[in-house]
């Protein structure tokens, strides 16, 4: 790898920490909006459900979101504020479908300690001000003016120091605040201030309440008339307003981070716990006057971090820990209790805490295992680039070479029928009544011969296209209808078919185009092409779904594919491919409303062109590599939706999103044909033949990533993968509520096929998995597993004791072989020189594995190195050793073998608190640190001083705004050797928020070029909000800020595809590139993930 | 696989809560009959309300961003303590201009010398107000001219003192005094 970086997003953010509802993009349409860290979704509010509208990036994460409505204004406004102290202000522009900036500014101070307990940012019920809380004992206040403008912002001195939480009341003539906040003692009071705007000051409120719930974290205002606010503590709820009313109810002791508001005259709020339980709060009043509080148990949900009540007793649970949901509340609870129903769940893999990249299909291709959600909501999920296929049935059958599905009559919604075609034979399967596929015949069929195609036809009729003949079969009596016979001397070669049209190809070039005209074959056109024809198409594209205008032939030796209209078979284009490969397959399709024509070629490659329908003009040519033998093209639909299947070595599903051709590899190693069939005991199917053998099953969702959920009721923290035991193994802990909140600590052994549970380990009270590696150790041929753990004594700092434990698995269950004690905790564990590499508290330590008289082993340390103050992440290349330091950035260390013994060689003077580390190659290191930042270190071996040689140069610098928890080698999607891109190496990562991402590392001379294209893309794709791209990338913490270096943005050059095409030229205009040639090199990109 | 051992768990966390005061799960009949009325404006009305009502736009901002003139916000960069201060001697100030008024119309002409004093020492300016009780009566001398020299700050002020609107453009504050003399 290189220095040259490039990062991009391969899986979005999905942990939900903010949601809010309002009529953001009409007066009339109630919108949710989702903040997910570093984008917005907005949603659309329907009678039929959700309707996702607009996923939105934000150059910043996201710290608050709020929608409000100044005074005459029709619809809500969306404040955001991003965690580096940027606010905007936006609005829906329904009429050219824009986010229009309001207003927008920098709300940081020079000086001021940034807030523990985070960022607070509040809008006044009356639209009078904008209330900020970043920085500890400041107010900021953004005043509107009476036209709804903002002025400028001013701070308010705050004498509350710890301040938990501050909302505005309901129904004050002054703009008034309340603030819980918690003294110098630990105890926890509420207080109300006016904000005078004129004085720029604080006027002290209309009244305040000591010493409320010493774990009160949460405020909640009531709107007017009932005013006050209430004050959620962990013991007890209590409501209080100006009256001095005071009306408290205790409840279990949970702690309650979300709550969503369901009655407008706020008589009734749900609240989300610690432990995904779903309450309902009740301000019982008699008018104006607030007379109890009433707590209910409604059911269970994902941990919330946010709850929106949407409509019609449906509502919102955004988690970060768990998959988000969609909930119904009913009025009768079920069997267990619960009023709440599970309509949706949406994937949330954040928190990634660790992952591993395995290659179960041993295609070349990875697949992420992630350690993913917390306590209850833990899960393990598996990330894979691609479509699933998953087989129902099979049988052997040798020799196929043709597949077609037949329906009963034509407007049956099922298929019958099932034709294989064979080298000399055609067979036919139906589904009989027990649904199973039994062999049937078909009398009207030619049975002895191969089958080019076949197809239903208008007035429920079969059409066989052979070698030597087209027949017509009725459905209902299977009996021949009309036949027509090649000429004498020549045979079909190739054939399609749709519901009215035939079109064959005979030797010597012959087209012939038939019609079916009143159940009878008319030969309507003939012509005389002068090369041989390789194949040809005429599936409808325009608006008559049974009659196509366009015929697309392939032609040998010229390899140009031709457009031919209907029925007259006049040539209107000939497109010259290029090349010496034969086109072998063609087809006309429409996806997502525009028509395309695909071509493939016999050595995997593949041609697509927008067609005009009309004219049938071609444009916009791309070739794509998807394998390396002849692809042969179908559509299918899934979902209502038409999508391309490409059969070959690498099966590909061919599929438009956004109006773009997207490319999906299959999970199935080699198909030669296949052909949907949809039948009632196999919706939505496909029938597939592959070598020897034929099957049918289902295909996923379509769409470029998939994940399956495994989930585990407990959190796991560490895992990783044997392949010699087919076995994936994972540190977990679960949280047992009932018996005083203790943790218990588990090992699992999962077959890493089916994620089925094969044994736990316990650990040991206080003991916690740190670690977990597979390895093999010098002189030993067995692979183990090697755990490290800490014991985490409440009493104590830092741990002092911990244990490494070696496992090999024997009969699906793990054995303990050799248990060594260490003198802290064992944060890493690396296999290094057949040898076993900890890190233990400040310490490294190499342990030799050394056997004993009698057969058995034991770990021996062998030397280690001092001088950390936690070394919490190894890797190792070679000899040496990258350590990621708590918060002293990186460091290099060498084991030197002569010596036996450890030592440093340079290290990042810096003080990066570091999240992750991994050795990109021998010279660069990347690491990740606790600011959302990224950087490359270099090794300076050529350096001439050795003060020079024992620094590691930092070379590259990023702001990526999210935790990275892991990096691993590897990559999610398959890698061609023959192309570009396979040489590209990369490295994915995990984090916080459930981003999947990759760093790539780019030859110097493409970097160059990409570092203009981005440069040149942030004048034309603009910040939302008017946030600058150059100050979110630019690598930021506590102790500096420095423009990004040697990386680049792939999320946003990425976003040049999505560009309209006027864009496009601009830029291309500014770059001095084609646009062709732009997308080209952008879209291969994209192949990166 | 650990499925059911932790939805027991979750399951004994209820039980628990059934012991406090709470009502708890198993008796939470209670709840349905709070569920009632939810409010509902039409939507999630067909069906489940489940998905596939297609997939999401990526917004791409090709359009500018620059936000209304204006309306680029900054925070006032003055001190807190120093914007105290400028505050109070504004505020002083209009006191001062208060405390000031009849004594100019007892001096007639010689008005705009003393409006040259008006940087008068917050003392000064608090020892005015004191005799500031009987300025209502006094406003009633002013001529129309006279009214047009005083600055829109005095006149507000005089008709605060008046009790009266102090909104409006100059002309209007004139008017309204000249209104509340006769």
């Amino acid at each position: 790898m290189s220095v040259w970086n490039y990062v991009v997003t391969a899986h979005k953010p999905t942990s939900v920490s903010h949601s809010c509802v309002g009529n953001f993009t009409s007066p009339n349409q109630l919108n949710l909006i989702i903040a997910k860290c570093t984008r917005i979704e907005i949603h659309l509010l329907t009678p039929q459900g959700l309707q996702p509208m607009l996923d939105v990036p934000i150059y910043g994460r996201i710290a608050t979101i709020e929608l409000f409505r100044p005074h005459n204004e029709t619809q809500d406004f969306l404040f955001i504020a991003t965690e580096r102290y940027k606010f905007c202000v936006l609005q829906w522009d329904a009429e050219k479908s824009e986010l229009i900036t309001r207003a927008m500014g920098d709300v940081s101070d020079r000086i001021g300690r940034p807030t523990d307990n985070g960022q607070i940012g509040i809008i006044d019920p009356d639209c009078r001000l904008i209330g900020l809380h970043l920085y500890d004992g400041l107010f900021k206040v953004i005043p509107f003016d009476n036209k709804g403008q903002l002025k400028e912002a001013f701070n308010i001195r705050l004498e509350e120091l710890q301040v938990l939480d501050i909302k505005f009341l309901h129904g004050c003539v002054k703009p008034t605040i309340v603030v819980l906040y918690q003294d110098n003692k630990d105890v926890r009071h509420v207080k109300t201030y006016e904000v005078a705007l004129k004085d720029k000051d604080f006027v002290e409120g209309p009244w305040s309440q000591n010493n409320v719930d010493n774990g009160a974290g949460l405020l909640i205002p009531v709107p007017a008339p009932l005013g006050g606010v209430i004050i959620i503590g962990e013991e007890q709820i209590v409501y209080c307003n100006a009256n001095s009313t005071f009306k408290a109810i205790p409840i279990k002791q949970s702690i309650i981070r979300a709550y969503g508001r369901v009655d407008p005259d706020g008589s009734r709020y749900l609240l989300g716990d610690n432990t995904g339980i779903l309450h309902l709060l009740v301000l019982t009043h008699e008018r104006e006057r607030v007379t109890g509080l009433k707590i209910e148990y409604l059911g269970e949900t994902s941990i919330a971090s946010s709850i929106s009540y949407l409509d019609n007793g449906v509502v919102y649970v955004g988690s970060r820990f768990g998959d988000s949901q969609l909930v119904k509340l009913n009025l009768q609870a079920d069997a267990s209790g619960s009023f709440v129903e599970i309509l949706e769940r949406y994937v949330n893999l954040g928190p990634i805490v660790d992952f591993c990249v395995v290659d179960l299909d041993r295609q070349g291709q990875g697949q992420v295992v992630t350690c993913s959600g917390a306590f209850k909501d833990g899960s393990l999920r598996v990330v894979r680039n691609g479509i699933g296929i998953n087989e129902q049935a099979s049988v052997e059958l040798q020799g196929i070479k043709g597949l077609w599905s037949l329906k009963s009559s034509f407007n049956d919604p099922y298929d019958m029928y099932l034709v294989v075609s064979f080298i000399s034979e055609t067979r036919f399967l139906a589904m009989n009544m027990e649904d199973e596929l039994e062999e049937t015949e078909i009398e009207g069929f030619d049975a002895q011969t191969q089958t080019l195609f076949c197809q239903n036809a208008t007035n429920d009729l079969l059409i066989q296209v052979t070698a030597n003949s087209v027949r017509l079969v009725s459905c209902t009596s299977r009996e021949l209808v009309d036949q027509w016979n090649a000429p004498a001397g020549f045979s079909v070669n190739v054939a399609s078919a749709n519901a009215s049209q035939v079109l064959l190809a005979t030797g010597g070039g012959h087209l012939v185009y038939l019609e079916i005209r009143d159940s009878k074959l008319v030969e309507v056109k003939h012509a005389q092409l002068e090369h041989e024809i390789s194949c040809l198409d005429l599936n409808p594209i325009g608006e008559n779904p049974q009659y196509s205008s366009l015929a697309a032939v392939g032609m040998w030796t010229d390899i140009s594919v031709r457009i031919f209209s209907l029925p007259d078979l006049e040539l209107i284009r000939k497109e010259n491919l290029g090349g010496e490969i034969v086109p072998r397959s063609v087809l006309l399709c429409t996806l997502e409303g525009v028509s395309y024509l695909l071509c493939a070629l016999g050595d995997g490659n593949l041609f697509s062109f927008l067609l005009n329908a009309s004219t049938g003009e071609l444009t916009d040519r791309k070739k794509v590599t998807l394998g390396t033998q002849p692809i042969s093209l179908r559509t299918f639909s899934s979902k209502g939706t038409t999508h391309v299947f490409a059969s070959s070595d690498r099966p590909t599903v061919i599929y438009s999103s956004n109006k773009k051709l997207l490319y999906s590899n299959v999970n199935l190693k080699e198909v030669n044909h296949m052909c949907p069939f949809n039948t009632a005991a196999f919706p939505d199917s496909l029938a597939i033949a592959k070598e020897g053998e034929l099957s049918i099953g289902t295909i996923d969702d379509i769409q470029k990533l998939h994940i399956r959920t495994i989930p585990l009721n407990e959190q796991a923290r560490r895992i990783c993968h044997q392949e010699q035991s087919k076995t994936l193994a994972f540190c977990s802990f679960k949280y047992n509520q009932s018996v005083e909140e203790s943790e218990t600590h588990l090992i699992r052994l999962l077959d890493h096929q089916t994620f089925e549970s094969l044994c736990v380990y316990p650990l040991d009270q206080y003991e916690f998995g740190c670690s977990i590696i597979s390895c093999s150790f010098a002189d030993d041929n067995n692979v183990y597993y090697c755990v490290g753990t800490a014991y985490v004594i409440p009493e104590e700092n830092e741990p002092t004791k911990g244990r490494i434990l070696v496992f090999a698995v024997e009969d699906g269950s793990l054995q303990l072989i050799v248990e060594k004690e260490t003198k802290g905790a064992v944060y890493s564990l690396n296999a290094f020189n057949g040898k076993l590499l900890a890190a233990i508290n400040q310490k490294i330590q190499l342990y030799k594995w050394m056997s004993r008289e009698d057969g058995s082993h034991e770990l021996q340390s062998e030397c280690g190195h001092h001088g950390h103050i936690l070394a919490l992440y190894t890797q190792t290349r070679g000899d040496f050793i990258v350590v990621g330091d708590l918060m002293k950035s990186i460091s290099l260390l060498v084991y030197k073998h002569e010596e036996s013994a450890i030592e440093e060689r340079a290290r990042d003077y810096n003080a990066n608190w570091m999240t992750a580390v991994e050795m990109l190659d021998d010279e660069v290191y990347v690491g990740a640190e606790n600011g959302y930042n990224l950087f490359t270190v270099r090794k300076n071996s050529d350096a001439a001083t050795d003060d020079e040689r024992a620094r590691l140069e930092v070379v590259g610098e990023y702001h990526l705004g999210e935790f990275v928890n892991r990096f691993r080698h590897g990559s999610l999607v398959m890698r061609l050797p023959d192309s570009e891109i396979g040489q590209i190496p990369t490295v994915i990562f995990g984090t916080i928020n459930g981003v999947i991402g990759i760093i790539a590392s780019l030859p110097h001379d493409q970097y160059v070029f990409l570092e203009k294209l981005q440069s040149t893309l942030v004048k034309y794709i603009k910040g939302v909000g008017n946030l600058s791209h150059e100050q979110w990338r630019s690598f930021h913490n506590d102790k500096k800020t420095a423009e990004a270096r040697n990386f680049l943005d792939g999320d946003l050059i990425e976003s040049f595809l999505d560009l309209s095409r006027s864009k496009m030229e601009e830029v291309s205009k500014a770059m001095g590139v084609p646009v062709e040639e732009l997308s080209k090199r952008v879209e291969e990109l994209t192949r990166l993930h | 696989m650990a499925t059911e051992e932790g939805s027991g768990g979750g399951g004994a966390g209820a039980g628990e809560k059934k012991s406090s005061q709470v009502p708890a799960k198993p008796g939470a009949g209670g709840a349905g009959k709070f569920l009632a009325g939810l409010p509902s404006r039409g939507n999630f009305s067909s069906g489940s309300g489940s998905s596939n009502l297609g997939g999401f736009r990526v917004y791409v901002c090709e359009h500018s961003t620059d936000p209304p003139e204006g309306q680029v916000i900054k925070t006032d960069s003055t001190n807190i303590l120093i914007r105290h201060l400028q505050l109070n001697k504004q505020k002083s100030e209009v006191k001062d201009a208060d405390s000031r008024t009849p004594g100019e119309n007892n001096r007639g002409k010689r008005s705009a010398a003393r409006s040259l004093d008006v940087n008068n020492s917050a003392k000064r300016a608090n020892l005015g107000t004191s005799s500031g009780s009987s300025a209502c009566e006094e406003i009633s001398g002013f001529s129309q001219h006279t009214l047009q020299s005083f600055t829109v700050e005095r006149l507000r002020a005089l008709l605060r003192q008046s009790g009266r609107s102090t909104k409006g453009k100059k002309d209007e504050l004139i008017a309204r005094l000249r209104e509340s003399q006769g």
